[in-house]
């Protein structure tokens, strides 16, 4: 069985990492291609 | 002014694919999940996260918008700040030249486990356990008794760097928009790959064991200097910077783009892969101590022994599915490996000389390609495992520090963070703070040198490097003094200017 510990690190860890990204990318302003 | 002609991102996707892939690579795989293991489990994320935000972003931050606002790569960055500072920019290219070289060749040892995989050469059950360690040194290698008995070349190794090489040169040789349509694939796949190896490492007894080691934390450790020191070196590393290649990158973004956000996503998209990876190296992990009965202690849980030892052991006592899972692990790491070369020679060396010399990007990426197989030739012999390691420890570790560090001072103090912020925040979709500046000048620069004086130096001087003999161990000085010489000669050496470039 996995510990309490270790259950917690798995939650709390994808929490943040797929949090902050979903965060970032919906700050994206400008998609698509890049041309100068 | 953007340079005109000048490579580019064709798109948005391009460019975070292949930052990200050039982030990614086998340190995710090999070094960060012995790391949350050794130092407090689960507890590790706290200082390891810290550590991304004060010093990984803000000097991942640096790299590209210096290259973005310059439209230079390294060298060129900082002969814009200087003429007396271009050496900055050139030692990191050094560097990533030998990286690059050394990095080759450990991708060619995947592609022989992956050929080797599927008829199991280290050997399947009970025997393969015992076999792997001399299928790895004895076989693969041929390993000779010390630094000092190169021995002959280990042709197999030869052939598959050879081959590698061509793959780079063909990926290469078109430029930015080329790799970042390839870094969609060569990011995706291990991705996918290790989903895999995941689920396979999960249904193994012994996993949940495994996991527990990984995860588990142990919030005493906190107090531990050791485990901040860990987990700031583990940040130092992970992101590819002091390398030059992503002042090049950062120069390939149009000029009217983020910078930012861009840096963010790739620094949070890298240490995501390498907690995910954590899940499957101890998953495994677990599953060898159970099937050979012994402590996490005897299992090699980083590193080459890990890659190229532990994780054979683990495939040969794997009831059903062992050669496939095998193959699809050795590609794995290959494709980790392979956007990190080509960030490496084409961001890191390729682009330089284009700028500073007007060389023609075929013609360059070809000089390049074929001065890095000739060099990984020395890491092909039988005593190329402990060259390998020498070099690795003066380039990927004193190099990365001590330039990595003092571009930041130079960039933090003389240009000034100030100038770079107002140049970030004129495009980004996020904003930074005047905090930042303080980052960049003072945390970023005085954690490289820690992690160099506390890891490296205090170890390093009172006795010789990996118990090699002294003259072998020297040689870390000697790569470190030959190449910032290198770097003053270079600077030396007048620029072309983009007429010049045009006529040629």
């Amino acid at each position: 069985m996995l510990t309490t510990g270790a259950i917690v690190t798995t939650i709390i860890g994808w929490c943040i990492f797929i949090g902050v990204l979903a965060l970032l990318f919906t700050r994206i302003g400008k998609g698509g291609k890049w041309e100068d | 002014m953007a340079e005109i002609g000048r490579e580019r991102w064709t798109t948005r996707v391009h460019f975070l694919f292949a930052d990200i892939g050039s982030a990614i690579g086998l340190g995710n795989v090999w070094r960060f999940p012995y790391m949350a293991y050794e130092y407090g489990g689960g507890a590790f994320l706290i200082p390891w996260i810290i550590g991304l935000i004060v010093m990984g972003i803000p000097w991942l931050m640096m790299e590209f918008g210096m290259g973005h606002k310059f439209q230079k790569s390294a060298p060129g960055v900082f002969q814009g700040v200087g003429k007396r500072w271009e050496w900055v920019g050139w030692w990191p290219v050094f560097m990533a030249f030998l990286i690059v070289a050394y990095y080759a060749v450990v991708m060619a040892w995947s592609i022989r486990y992956a050929i080797a995989s599927i008829t199991m050469a280290w050997g399947k059950g009970a025997a393969g356990a015992t076999g792997a360690g001399d299928f790895y040194y004895g076989t693969v290698l041929k390993l000779s008794e010390g630094a000092g008995q190169l021995g002959g070349i280990v042709w197999p190794n030869l052939i598959i760097l050879a081959a590698i090489w061509i793959i780079l040169y063909l990926i290469m040789h078109k430029g930015a928009g080329v790799i970042g349509k390839v870094a969609i694939w060569t990011v995706s796949i291990p991705w996918v790959l290790l989903v895999v190896i995941l689920i396979r490492g999960l249904t193994l007894p012994g996993a949940v064991e495994g996991l527990n080691y990984y995860l588990t934390p142990d919030f005493k450790e906190l107090g531990n200097p050791e485990m901040w020191f860990a987990a700031f070196s583990q940040i130092a590393f992970t992101l590819s910077l002091g390398m030059a290649g992503m002042f090049a990158y950062g120069s390939f973004i149009a000029k009217k783009a983020d910078i930012t956000n861009n840096a963010l996503i790739t620094s949070f998209s890298n240490c995501a892969t390498s907690f995910f990876a954590g899940f499957a190296v101890f998953s495994i992990v677990g599953f060898i101590m159970q099937s050979l009965s012994i402590p996490i202690g005897e299992v090699s849980a980083s590193g080459l022994g890990l890659t190229f030892v532990s994780f054979p052991v683990g495939i040969s006592m794997m009831p059903t599915g062992a050669p496939i899972i095998g193959i699809l692990l050795f590609l794995t790491l290959f494709f980790l490996g392979i956007d990190s070369a080509f960030f490496l020679a084409h961001g890191g060396v390729i682009s330089p000389i284009k700028d500073k010399f007007g060389t023609k990007g075929s013609r360059a990426t070809l000089i390049v390609c074929i001065l890095g197989f000739v060099v990984g030739i020395l890491f092909t012999t039988q005593g190329g495992l402990y060259w390998l390691d020498i070099i690795d420890r003066a380039t990927a570790f004193y190099g990365l520090l001590i330039t990595g560090a003092i571009a930041t001072l130079v960039v933090g103090w003389k240009f000034k963070a100030k100038n770079l912020r107002e140049h970030l925040n004129a495009t980004s979709d996020i904003k930074v703070g005047r905090w930042w500046d303080w980052l960049l000048k003072i945390i970023v620069p005085a954690g490289l040198l820690f992690v160099a004086i506390y890891g490296g130096f205090m170890k390093d001087l009172p006795s010789p490097y990996g118990g090699y003999p002294v003259w072998a161990a020297s040689m870390i000085w000697v790569v470190l003094f030959v190449t910032l010489v290198l770097s003053f000669v270079f600077q030396g050496i007048k620029t072309k200017t983009p007429e010049e470039k045009e006529e040629e």
